[in-house]
């Protein structure tokens, strides 16, 4: 008893379920809408999960270190932008100098980001704050009202969503989704088995011990913001490939959709716990209950703003009351709590 | 010792504004001993360690590693000469297990992180010490002594020469001393140095080999502990014999202001049960971990109590938030001056009203500043609280003067029940004589004090009766006629009274 | 204290440097730039903004913070539209988004004050969901004829040359200011902005004043919202949308810091004039919308990198000159043990 006790402690607890969640999500809504559970709602969700899922991936990474990254959005619309740019540009880029520019692109925006947190000590609220402002000023700027065309990209970059790489029955395994499982699992290992990852953890966990001990947590924090950074840019370019023809209003609201994909996703906001894998299904929750709701209640898409705005609040809150409540039930006794 | 010490400090002095914390001081740490530094508040010990750890540079002097001079200019650098230290609060990744906890701060692990050799090698170290955990589990979950030991360990695996540790059973109840002091004693015979610090004289007679004794930034003595004793050792840190019990007034009066009965909270207290009449200093003594300040809090209504009654005046009353308990006159003094007591960026005066600010603002809400002022004036006066104005902030005073606004600010409330959490830890002597008789004079006013305090002889001094606490249960009361240290403290570690005898008298044992 | 006066006066002056700097700059572009008229447009522009940047102070004084002003504002401008559009009264219309806001800010407040969630993720919720709301009712319609007397709310003159928005604002700012830094409320909310904890073992209900400070926010931003409708004369989904990232620049370009219990709203006032003026000056300039946007937010970053730099520069200057005899009271402070 004692070792299951010690084993499996609560944050873990959230995948599995978010799991029963999905499960149950899916069965529901199977059951009370016609053609739910058909391949086309599957691709539906699939690419722009795989979308959401890519810069939630990076934004875990920050989240984990007790900071946040609202300029997700406008680094997604810029790289977007540019790399489709480029490709009309010059048609004959091939596909890895384009993946490579991207995440360039984006994990220079990332790098700024990270100077200015880590280095300049400014509260990553404020400075992703004004990043999203000024990454989407360049933007416009570098648009200048022009809009990138489906027409002037190269024919590969407009396949690349809807090609089917293998089916399972009716279902097709797409592209972009399989890039942003291969990045979860990647991720996933890196923040599991890799020394940095682990240290990104007890940055979280104890920025002040962290530093004590002679952790090198502003260069880590930079690392994570800059690897934020380059997952948006990969992202922006998932985006491109998915919408083809991009305006200067790209990829406004992804940071909004990535946080509430993370918080979901059980990544505590305090730092210190959580995983990829969870800000992934936090992604397909929230989308699965997007869709779900908004056809099985007949309500107009309008509705996704204030639902999304409630799961994030049920999030945070369960997250802070229930797990507390575990917590304490673990520990097998009432802790005063000096300060609430 | 044995030969040559493996580090020496030579005369080192170290200067912080007006103050000189330590005036030429030299300390020698011999490998496989247990060093303790003793001192009062101020005395310059923190300001040693920290030297030693690489968090300040000394001014002037000298540190020798082995004989050859070396300069710790981080706390990195000291870990790689083999310095590590231990404070009072651990410090800890609550989200990651034991294992990580001892391995994360290595510096050359390579990439991966390999989880089987990680939870060998963390096992292997516990077993040295002789502790068993399960390195798995997450650290969030430990109890403070088990997070000491996972530092131990970690100080281990660095491959430490020095361990310093700074009031480590702070925290820990007396069975967690035990094994913390079997695994200091390990460590020692391994060859390793322990300098600890340490107010508690029982202890560090108890496990140390050499006593150093410093008083306002210079050395006193450095001896092995045969050649010492208490008295001897109070009188180097004090500077002047100290006079054993406080002269205090029969100021019991016959009402009893307060009735609790069978008070609980459940999982932290249960069963307390006692009267405090008006003029009345009740002792509450009790080792750290007896749960006193949480029947404070219920009584204050910070933390409020589930079960029993309290009964004020006659009348049972229910208290579940501060304000309440302010309104039936109970005022709470909590031993956290700087972060819970006071508010350190603001005012002498402000802190002081802060409780009480309706009483300084006009019919729509402005402050009278000159009205707080004048009361700060008061309180000023009257516990002599050292500052240029009442304007200055809290947060320059010294840790006497800070307690006495803290005083201040309650004394303001006009309370009938004063409880006064830990009111002269951390100040220097000379303040803490000046509580004392506020105490004193509070309670001839007849004003009812419950005094809790880890200091035993405090407690004697001070308390009309003594309430013992252990575990969050009552384990005795005592009249000011019956209460010795031995009975108190056999109370608070629920041992029959020999054993207790055997602890306060150190010095006939080895 | 000295110090921090010292330092507090420094950067309040440093503000005005700056502040005079702009209006030169910008009158050497447009001499008719400091008459009173144009100066009354400088503010009326904005007028939304820095109205919510006043309660926006209290909000991060007491160590919070609100990022769902902005959407507060919309949800009110798109209320009041809505129900103008089915016939309602403006009046009771006006009354049912203020009602709605106050609503916002105390869903807000509840979960920070009485659960205890931390403000950020709290109100980063009700940004996204009070714009969803917004966007339920409005959908993707655009919708004015609001009645004359409304659009007219902010520009007509009231006092001689003052619109009912100006002299709104300087009420507002005038009683912001007592209450703030002379009231006894005011002084609770720094407390409780520079150690909570220190209030709740004070006695003061903690909870109840930092409802009290999201409610008077939600509030504060559904008025602002109404204002905004009028003087905009139409109203679409994403009204106000962005505004949050003007109004924390101003309140913390006026030297409030973000974990509480620092600043005053002299700076802010401050702070105001110089971001409105630069808006201005920028728009002299032609400079587009976006670009102007993208400056505030360089603007709001600078406002707390700079000092950060200067002051790590300092101590680096500190300790390379630790030989010297100089009293360290900012950096260096005894410990005893």
């Amino acid at each position: 008893m004692t070792t299951w006790r010690q084993r499996i402690h609560p944050e873990q607890l959230r995948e599995v379920s978010l799991v029963v969640l999905i499960a149950a999500a899916l069965l529901i809504f199977g059951w009370q809408i016609e053609n739910f559970l058909s391949a086309r709602t599957f691709n539906r969700i699939a690419a722009s999960v795989a979308i959401v899922g890519m810069v939630a991936i990076g934004q875990t990474l920050v989240v984990l270190t007790r900071n946040i990254d609202l300029s997700v959005g406008s680094i997604v619309g810029f790289t977007a932008y540019f790399v489709g740019s480029q490709l009309a540009a010059n048609n004959a880029m091939g596909a890895p100098a384009a993946v490579a520019l991207a995440a360039a692109v984006g994990g220079a925006m990332g790098l700024v980001n990270g100077l200015i947190v880590a280095y300049g000590r400014v509260p990553a609220i404020i400075t992703t704050l004004g990043t999203l402002a000024i990454y989407r000023m360049l933007l416009i700027n570098y648009a200048n009202a022009r809009t990138v065309t489906v027409d002037s990209l190269p024919a590969w970059v407009v396949e690349l969503s809807r090609q089917t790489l293998f089916s399972i029955g009716d279902f097709a395994v797409r592209p972009l989704m399989v890039a942003t499982l291969a990045a979860v699992v990647v991720f996933q290992f890196v923040l599991g088995y890799t020394i940095f990852g682990r240290r990104l953890y007890a940055i979280g966990s104890n920025p002040d011990a962290a530093r004590f001990a002679g952790l090198p947590a502003q260069r880590m924090v930079l690392t994570a913001f800059t690897l934020c950074g380059m997952l948006a840019g990969l992202a922006g370019f998932l985006f491109l490939a998915r919408f083809g023809t991009i305006t200067a209003v790209a990829g406004q609201g992804i940071e909004l959709e990535s946080v509430a994909a993370v918080v979901v996703g059980g990544v505590n906001t305090f730092g210190g716990s959580g995983t990829v894998l969870g800000a992934l299904l936090g992604a397909f929750l929230i989308d699965l209950l997007g869709q779900g709701l908004l056809r099985w209640l007949g309500i107009s898409e309008f509705w996704r703003g204030a639902l999304l705005g409630l799961l994030i609040l049920l999030a945070v809150a369960s997250d802070a009351v229930i797990l507390g409540w575990l917590r304490r039930l673990w520990r097998g006794g009432a802790e005063v709590d000096h300060d609430r | 010792m044995h030969g040559a010490p493996v580090l020496e400090m030579r005369d080192i002095s170290r200067r912080f504004g007006n103050t000189q914390a330590l005036d030429r001081v030299s300390l020698r740490l011999y490998p496989g001993e247990i060093h303790a530094l003793l001192g009062e508040n101020g005395a310059g010990k923190s300001t040693l360690i920290k030297i030693m750890t690489g968090v300040h540079q000394p001014d002037s002097g000298q540190i020798l590693l082995d004989g050859r001079p070396v300069h710790i200019g981080s706390t990195l650098e000291a870990q790689r000469l083999g310095i590590a230290a231990i404070y009072q609060e651990p410090l800890m990744y609550p989200d990651l297990n034991v294992a990580e906890n001892i391995f994360i701060t290595h510096a050359n692990r390579g990439l991966w992180v390999d989880w089987r050799r990680m939870y060998r090698d963390a096992e292997n170290i516990l077993s040295q010490l002789d502790v068993r955990l399960d390195v798995r589990q997450p650290a969030r979950g430990l109890s403070v002594a088990a997070q000491q030991t996972v530092e131990i360990a970690r100080a281990l695996s660095l491959q430490v020469r020095m361990l310093i540790m700074d009031e480590p059973t702070a925290a820990l109840s007396a069975h967690e001393v035990d094994q913390l002091f079997a695994i200091v004693q390990r460590l020692r015979d391994q060859g390793v140095s322990i300098l600890f610090i340490s107010h508690r004289l029982e202890e560090v007679f108890r496990i140390a080999d050499r006593i150093t004794i410093l008083r306002d930034g210079q050395l006193i003595s450095s001896a092995p502990r045969a050649e010492v004793t208490p008295e001897r050792a109070i009188r180097d840190m004090a500077g002047r014999a100290i006079e054993q019990l406080f002269p205090r007034r029969d100021t019991v009066r016959e009402r009893v202001l307060v009735q609790v009965r069978n008070l609980g909270r459940s999982g932290v207290f249960s069963g307390i049960s006692f009267d405090v009449r008006e003029g009345e200093v009740l002792g509450f003594a009790g080792l750290v971990g007896a749960r006193r300040t949480d029947v404070g809090l219920a009584l204050f209504g910070i933390a409020p109590a589930d079960s029993g009654t309290i009964t004020i005046d006659g009348r049972t009353v229910q208290i579940t938030k501060p304000a309440q308990a302010m309104r039936h006159g109970i005022a709470y003094v909590s031993e956290d001056r700087r972060s819970l007591g006071l508010s350190l960026p603001m005012s002498i005066a402000a802190n002081i009203t802060l409780p009480t600010l309706h009483r300084y603002l006009t019919p729509i809400g402005l402050l009278r500043r000159r009205a707080e002022a004048s009361a700060a004036e008061e309180y000023r006066r009257r516990l002599s609280i050292r500052a240029p104005s009442v304007e200055v902030e809290v947060s320059r005073l010294s840790g006497g003067n800070q307690q006495k606004v803290m005083l201040s600010k309650w004394l303001n409330t006009k309370p009938r029940l004063l409880i006064l959490d830990e009111p002269t830890r951390g100040i220097d002597v000379g303040a803490k004589a000046e509580v004392h008789q506020m105490i004193d004079d509070l309670a001839a006013e007849g004003i009812a004090i419950i005094l809790i305090s880890s200091d035993l002889p405090e407690v004697l001094a001070m308390s009309d009766r003594v309430l013992v606490m252990r575990e969050g249960r009552q384990a005795g009361v005592f009249s000011r006629r019956e209460a010795t240290q031995e009975r108190i403290l056999a109370a608070a570690m629920g041992q029959p009274e020999t054993l207790a005898s055997q602890v306060t008298e150190p010095s006939a044992q080895r | 204290m000295i110090a921090n006066l010292r330092r507090l006066i420094g950067w309040e002056g440093f503000l005005f440097v700056v502040l005079i700097l702009v209006m030169i700059v910008n009158t050497g572009r447009a001499p008719a730039y400091l008459s009173l008229s144009n100066q009354i447009n400088l503010f009326q522009l904005s007028i939304e903004k820095i109205i919510v940047a006043l309660v926006m102070t209290f909000v991060i004084v007491n160590g919070e913070i609100d990022l769902s002003v902005a959407s507060v504002m919309g949800l009110a401008a798109c209320l009041i539209a809505v129900l103008f559009e089915s016939g309602v009264p403006m009046p009771l219309a006006i009354l049912a988004a203020l009602i709605a806001g106050v609503c916002c800010g105390a869903f807000n407040g509840l979960w920070v004050a009485y659960v205890g969630l931390p403000s950020l993720a709290v109100t980063l919720a009700g940004m996204i969901g009070y714009r969803g709301v917004a966007r339920i009712l409005i959908e993707d319609r655009s919708i004015g004829g609001f009645p004359s007397w409304f659009t007219a709310l902010g520009q007509q003159p009231l006092l001689g040359p003052f619109p009912l928005s100006l002299i709104l604002f300087a009420t507002l700012f005038v009683l912001a200011l007592v209450i703030l830094q002379f009231s006894g409320v005011g002084r609770l909310i720094y407390v409780i902005g520079n150690n909570a904890a220190v209030a709740r073992y004070s006695g003061i209900d903690t909870p109840r004043l930092k409802l009290g400070v999201f409610v008077a926010s939600g509030l504060i931003a559904a008025m602002a919202g109404v204002l905004l409708a009028a003087r905009l004369g139409a109203v679409r989904g994403n009204t106000a949308e962005g505004f949050e990232l003007d109004i924390i620049t101003m309140v913390l370009l006026g030297g409030v810091s973000i974990f509480g219990g620092v600043g005053n709203l002299v700076g802010v006032g401050l702070a105001i004039l110089v971001v409105l003026n630069l808006r201005n000056g920028m728009s002299l300039l032609n400079v587009t919308g976006n670009v102007q946007t993208g400056v505030i937010g360089m603007l709001l970053i600078l406002s707390v990198l700079l000092p950060n730099l200067t002051q790590m520069a300092r101590e680096r200057l500190q300790r390379r000159t630790a030989q010297r005899k100089e009293v360290q009271i900012e950096t260096e402070t005894p410990v005893s043990s």
